[in-house]
């Protein structure tokens, strides 16, 4: 399945299934139905690097290679979707864009107590009005002094009831328009800094997804990461590794649902035989196991690319509308496969089912993706 | 403190005849990680290096690299095609030959068995060849003038040892909890490469001492055992029930 992988990522996916499979799945179905976020497991998981995993050893990350968190997010989502989504959107959309675009200061600050899980980071770009349209946003911070005057309303940020380190994306300067828009980073506690209820989602709902919305907070100028007016630029290289997470948490959730998919289908009997062996069952098998390799092919080669310096873009996001319209596809074999006890929460496949559906919208939705894979080609 | 840990890559399916070894075919065996365990920790508490030592095919590689992840010093791996079929004699032939290059030691870890053969011969075959005091089954160990205090339970019994150094333990697989792997630890096993490899000739064999004809024993076959699976009801009340159960499994030799 996997023949081109090194004796390092080999290793890198054999560590964290151990883990996953110790620690992750016998909780998966309680925090899922507490909508409960696992701090006794994300403390562990802080402490053995999967909050730093590109991260620069001297900076406390694990210092490894974009094939390598791919793989980690995989078998995290294996296992539990929502804390790959936790893992995926630290590492990729708020610590990285601090190591490509910070200062010196800014990454000694900020980096060390993210790498290793004290403080988890979000991303702050979605508002009421501006979702696949990002450049619509309408959240300012206005210079005065020494300090921005932030005003913002957040929503559906990933990790936000948890997150002490929020990129912020907002106007620098009033009126619309793309190059007005700048990273401001906002941190939990600042007076003005308002945490908002919990989202009561569908699935992924171990994630505490909320709203932060800042009245009047003030930042210190020395929080703008890189230059006034370069936002969007900072969204999009944070998105490109983005999206190759959350492909990699697709195929992580397609291929645990086929697991256990596999599992259910050789114990099930039906008309006097395993339903493995009807031929029903076996074409559905087949489907989930195709759709589940290719998304993972696709999920490695962006990642290959990444580390071999080339552009990925393209391979990123084509991967990312794969793994996750097939992730929806194979979970919902899964539970036609299950039957009517797919459909009940005596089975995980119901949860994969769930958490699979907002991987077509978060991170860029299908659409949107369609329409930079196509922008990309025609003018090629 | 020197130890050297053996251990051991152990195949995930039964090893029927004729199968090969591959990076997905096995894993580091599951009695050998609370064993690198004791060793990490012995070596935390009190200095000194712990080496892991393997013999087999390049396919067991990983097995040694997860032992540098999660902490042993270096790693050593005997790898020749002379040494394909070694029973457990054999190998304990190769294992003392190559623990005698590494002299010297104070401590040789063994886990108690391996998950693929189950024979939990190799710890103390490999003691005798080396004319070591051997503790087997040890689930404490903790340093005691020039040596160490060991406790180990047999039957109904706890008994406890002093050794003195160079000594030879097997470790109870319930003896320490294995630690998680670090990932930021995996990048330096891979970029440092602490590994050595040694053929026959470098520990100082010769082929007819070691695989097929260094070994006294012979597989003449392996094959899947296949059980009748039988269900059957108890009845009474439940207290009647959970002894008639008691009575059967003790019976049977399962529990008791």
């Amino acid at each position: 399945m996997n023949g081109n992988l090194s004796a390092k990522h080999r290793l890198v996916r054999r560590s964290v299934r151990r883990f996953c499979e110790a620690e992750l799945k016998p909780i998966a179905k309680e925090i899922d139905q507490e909508a409960r976020f696992p701090w006794e497991v994300v403390e562990k998981m802080g402490r053995l690097g999967y909050f730093g995993i590109q991260v620069p050893r001297e900076l406390g990350g694990a210092e490894l290679d974009s094939m390598s968190y791919a793989i980690v997010v995989e078998e995290l989502s294996r296992s539990c979707a929502a804390l790959g989504l936790c893992v995926t959107v630290h590492n990729s959309v708020a610590v990285y864009p601090i190591l490509a675009f910070g200062s010196e200061d800014q990454k000694q600050k900020w980096v060390p107590p993210l790498a290793r899980g004290q403080k988890i980071g979000a991303f702050c770009l979605t508002e009421p009005n501006a979702g696949s349209d990002a450049a619509g946003i309408e959240s300012t911070a206005v210079l005065d002094g020494e300090t921005y005057r932030m005003n913002a309303n957040k929503v559906f940020v990933t990790n936000g009831g948890v997150a002490d380190t929020c990129l912020m994306f907002v106007r620098t300067n009033p009126g619309p328009g793309r190059r007005k828009i700048s990273v401001v980073v906002a941190e939990r506690g600042a007076p003005g800094f308002v945490v908002g209820d919990l989202e009561d989602l569908c699935g992924m709902r171990a994630n505490p997804v909320s709203s932060i919305r800042l009245y009047d907070c003030r930042v210190p100028i020395e929080n703008l990461l890189g230059q006034e007016g370069q936002g969007l630029r900072i969204g999009l290289v944070a998105l490109d590794t983005g999206r190759m997470g959350i492909a990699a948490q697709s195929t992580g959730i397609a291929q645990g649902a086929l697991d256990e998919t596999l599992q259910y289908a050789r114990q099930r009997r039906q008309f006097g035989i395993p339903i493995e062996r009807h031929q029903a069952v076996q074409l559905m098998l087949a489907d989930m196991a195709t759709l589940a390799d290719a998304s993972r092919l696709m999920t490695y080669r962006a990642a290959a690319f990444r580390d071999k310096g080339r552009k990925f873009s393209k391979a990123s996001a084509m991967a990312k509308l794969f793994a996750s319209e097939s992730s929806c596809k194979v979970t919902d074999m899964a539970v036609q496969i299950h039957g009517g006890y797919g459909y009940s929460k005596s089975y995980p496949v119901e949860r994969y089912y769930r958490d699979a559906r907002v991987t077509r919208i978060y991170e860029g939705t299908s659409e949107v993706h369609r329409m930079v894979i196509a922008r990309g080609l025609l003018t090629e | 403190m020197d130890i050297i840990v053996c251990i051991k890559a152990v195949t995930l399916t039964a090893a029927l005849e004729g199968s090969v070894r591959s990076y997905d075919s096995v894993e580091l065996n599951p009695f050998d990680r609370p064993v690198l365990e004791t060793a990490i920790c012995l070596r935390e508490e009190n200095g000194g290096r712990v080496t892991a030592l393997s013999m087999g095919p390049e396919a067991g590689l990983p097995s040694l690299y997860e032992a540098l992840a999660m902490g042993v010093d270096r790693g050593v791996l005997i790898a020749d095609p002379a040494l394909a079929g070694s029973d457990t004699l054999a190998t304990s032939t190769a294992l003392s030959a190559a623990i005698r290059r590494l002299r010297p030691f104070d401590l040789i870890l063994f886990g108690t068995r391996a998950a693929d053969s189950d024979t939990g011969q190799v710890g103390p075959q490999t003691a005798v060849r080396l004319d070591l005091p051997l503790v087997t089954q040890v689930h404490a160990v903790e340093p005691s003038g020039n040596g160490l205090r060991v406790e180990r339970n047999a039957d109904q019994f706890a008994e406890r040892f002093d050794v003195t150094f160079p000594a030879a333990l097997t470790i109870h697989p319930g003896s320490a909890q294995p630690r998680d792997m670090d990932l930021a630890n995996l990048g330096p096993v891979f970029e440092e490469q602490n590994v050595t490899f040694w053929g026959l000739s470098d520990i100082g064999l010769s082929p007819e001492q070691v695989g097929d004809a260094g070994s006294p024993t012979r597989v003449r076959s392996v094959s899947r055992i296949k059980r009748q699976k039988m269900c059957e009801f108890i009845n009474g009340s439940p207290m009647e029930q959970a002894d008639q159960l008691m009575k059967r499994l003790t019976e049977a030799g399962e529990v008791g």
